[in-house]
């Protein structure tokens, strides 16, 4: 079964398959010819579903989510003009596929470290093999999530690293196209972490590409505009908007909580969860006090490299 | 466990004995497709291994070998059924795959990690790993199995691996990204398929020059012989056609459509159906070689790469 026949019915796997073949054969390939890399082919094929599956995810997750904000939202603002920015956030996180690029663009070192145990005479063992696919995916899940749960407490942690995640942290309408709102910088550290990660623990490609997409859409959910409470034990289990409101509460700041991306597990284990039932508003008490953090997306990015330079200097 | 599961699953649906099979690779899900080639319905599917690439026929033709190329195993199935018969781990990154023609080697190209490993074909115990400097790709052999000649897709090379010394020979510069290798089978030439342009190379391997360029589609790529001692067909991957060379004249003498990035191939008993999986298309297409049109398409897993027919035409 391919990745993406798990979640659709046949007729509309199949109409995904020609439209994919479609774009392959008539775009990609004849470019890759032209300019002398088609070793590079089956590569570029994965990479044309994986962009193809992002823009399919976006359509529908702005079809559920933005239904959801629309049914119960938090709050309601006389004018959207501040989420704007983050709409282009999200098509450069999510088009710009960056754990996966960088999954593939990290694959030749890891190779080459594979390689060299080989002529020594050693073979990494498959996870596969020893706990079969599905648990072998939920395995990579979650050490995967573990990863980013440690990555967003340094964020946090390190003044330095804080004044590029403060740009996430600024929006005070959040929504569900928040998710993606980093700093470019932040965005690729994220990336290469996540890759390298998914690297070491040898997660196949297919399973990598499903796992982001996964991880993308439940994070967008966190961040929507939406009164919903996964309630009692399951809301331990899996980060819901409201648990994950919380950590973007403006009374948390930089010490924050609610730090996981899937599981809230990780913030019970190390003392970092809030279950309140509360939806507090969203983003960073500077800014009651007028530190401005940008409207536009240059001026972000702008900003948050002077933070750092501030920081730096501080320190 | 999972492995006899899927065994058991396998062996309850089993086809009959005497069903004609085309068994096939689908390399980007790990499973492998089983058709009844006379229905022309995929019978089953079941998973096998990262990454299953190349297979082929052991020398006594009782099993097909499975290279799964990012489990670092081999699979035999049996040749008639596609039953899972036996797995030999610690193979690293199988990826083609091939047996020396006097049997004594058992040789697989690593194109990931850049090595050609050569086994002993009675235990699977290494007897050398040699680097080579990139994406060492298709296998051939030369008659005397003293030479073993392997593409490097990324280094646009063809290098000559010396049996007896078990180091590399020779290597000599060929066209863009070179892919599947074939002997002619006066044992005189390589032809070598140039994926990244759209030619064959002919390589004189005694006297390690390029003699002829034959120019067939964009993205030429992997062989089958016709199985008439003469003739051989190429997949031309980017063109989305066939070629049909003469191995004598070294030319082409017949064309064929082949939609959605054709790869590997096998050639029908009787010599009038061409079998060919169907990269992009994630399907298998039947060529009928007399009307030239494809007669059928079979959906089967993603990305599949290698295709076996239980009853083929002669390998030559």
């Amino acid at each position: 079964m391919s990745q993406q026949a798990y979640i659709m019915p046949p007729s509309l796997a199949e109409r995904f398959n020609q439209l994919h073949q479609y774009l392959f054969e008539t775009i990609v390939q004849p470019v890759l010819f032209q300019v002398g890399w088609m070793n590079l082919d089956e590569v570029a094929y994965e990479g044309t579903h994986l962009l193809l599956i992002g823009a399919i995810e976006m359509i529908a997750l702005y079809a559920v989510l933005k239904s959801l904000e629309k049914w119960c939202p938090v709050e309601i603002w006389p004018d959207r003009k501040a989420t704007r920015v983050d709409v282009l956030y999200t098509f450069l996180g999510r088009f710009g596929v960056l754990p996966v690029l960088f999954f593939f663009l990290l694959t030749p070192i890891v190779d080459a470290g594979n390689a060299a145990l080989r002529l020594r005479g050693f073979i990494p063992p498959n996870l596969e093999d020893i706990l079969g696919s599905a648990a072998a995916l939920l395995a990579y899940l979650i050490v995967l999530d573990f990863a980013d749960y440690c990555r967003h407490r340094l964020q946090h942690k390190f003044g330095v690293w804080w004044a590029l995640h403060a740009l996430h942290h600024s929006q005070r309408q959040m929504t569900f196209w928040t998710d993606d709102r980093e700093h470019l910088l932040d965005l690729v550290i994220a990336a290469v972490w996540r890759a390298a990660i998914g690297l070491a623990i040898g997660v196949p490609p297919a399973s990598f590409v499903t796992l982001s997409i996964f991880s993308a859409a439940m994070e967008s959910l966190a961040h929507a505009n939406t009164r919903l409470s996964f309630g009692g034990i399951f809301e331990r289990i899996f980060v819901s908007p409201r648990y994950h409101r919380m950590h973007h509460a403006m009374s948390a700041g930089q010490r924050g909580c609610n730090f996981a991306t899937l599981f809230p597990v990780w913030d019970i284990a190390f003392g970092t969860a809030n279950f309140s039932d509360e939806y507090l508003p969203t983003g960073i008490d500077d800014q009651l006090t007028g530190r401005d953090y940008g409207d536009g997306f240059f001026r972000q990015q702008w900003l948050a490299l002077k933070r750092i330079g501030e920081n730096a200097g501080q320190s | 466990m999972r492995y006899f599961c899927y065994g058991l699953l396998a062996a309850l649906s089993l086809p009959s004995l005497s069903a004609k099979l085309a068994i096939v690779l689908n390399s980007g899900d790990e499973t492998v497709s089983v058709i009844d080639t006379t229905t022309y319905k995929e019978a089953r599917r079941f998973a096998i291994g990262k990454e299953p690439h190349h297979l082929m026929a052991t020398p006594d033709d009782n099993f097909l070998i499975v290279a799964n190329a990012a489990s670092n195993d081999l699979v035999f199935l049996d040749r008639t059924t596609g039953e899972v018969k036996n797995r030999v781990k610690n193979i690293s990154d199988p990826y083609q795959i091939a047996y020396s023609p006097d049997r004594k080697y058992f040789v697989s190209a690593s194109l990931r990690l850049d090595r050609v490993d050569l086994y002993d074909p009675a235990n699977f115990s290494v007897l050398k790993r040699i680097p080579l400097p990139k994406a060492p790709s298709h296998l051939a052999f030369s008659p005397d199995s003293k030479l073993v000649f392997v593409t490097l897709q990324d280094t646009h090379e063809l290098a000559a691996i010396d049996l007896g010394s078990r180091t590399v020979a020779w290597k000599l510069s060929i066209g863009k990204q070179p892919a599947g290798i074939l002997l002619t089978p006066d044992g005189k030439y390589l032809l070598i398929g140039i994926l990244g342009e759209n030619f064959v190379d002919v390589v004189d391997w005694r006297t390690r020059t390029r003699v002829k360029k034959i120019v067939t589609g964009k993205g030429a790529h992997n062989f089958v012989p016709f199985g008439d001692g003469r003739h051989a067909f190429l997949s031309n991957r980017a063109e989305n056609t066939i070629s049909k060379i003469d191995m004598q004249t070294l030319s082409v003498v017949d064309s064929y459509p082949a939609p959605g990035g054709p790869d590997c191939m096998d050639v029908s008993a009787d010599r009038k159906q061409l079998w060919m999986t169907s990269r992009w298309a994630r399907k298998v297409s039947v060529l009928d070689l007399e009307s030239k049109k494809i007669v059928k398409q079979i959906p089967v897993g993603r990305s599949p790469h290698g295709i076996y027919l239980s009853q083929h035409a002669p390998r030559k």
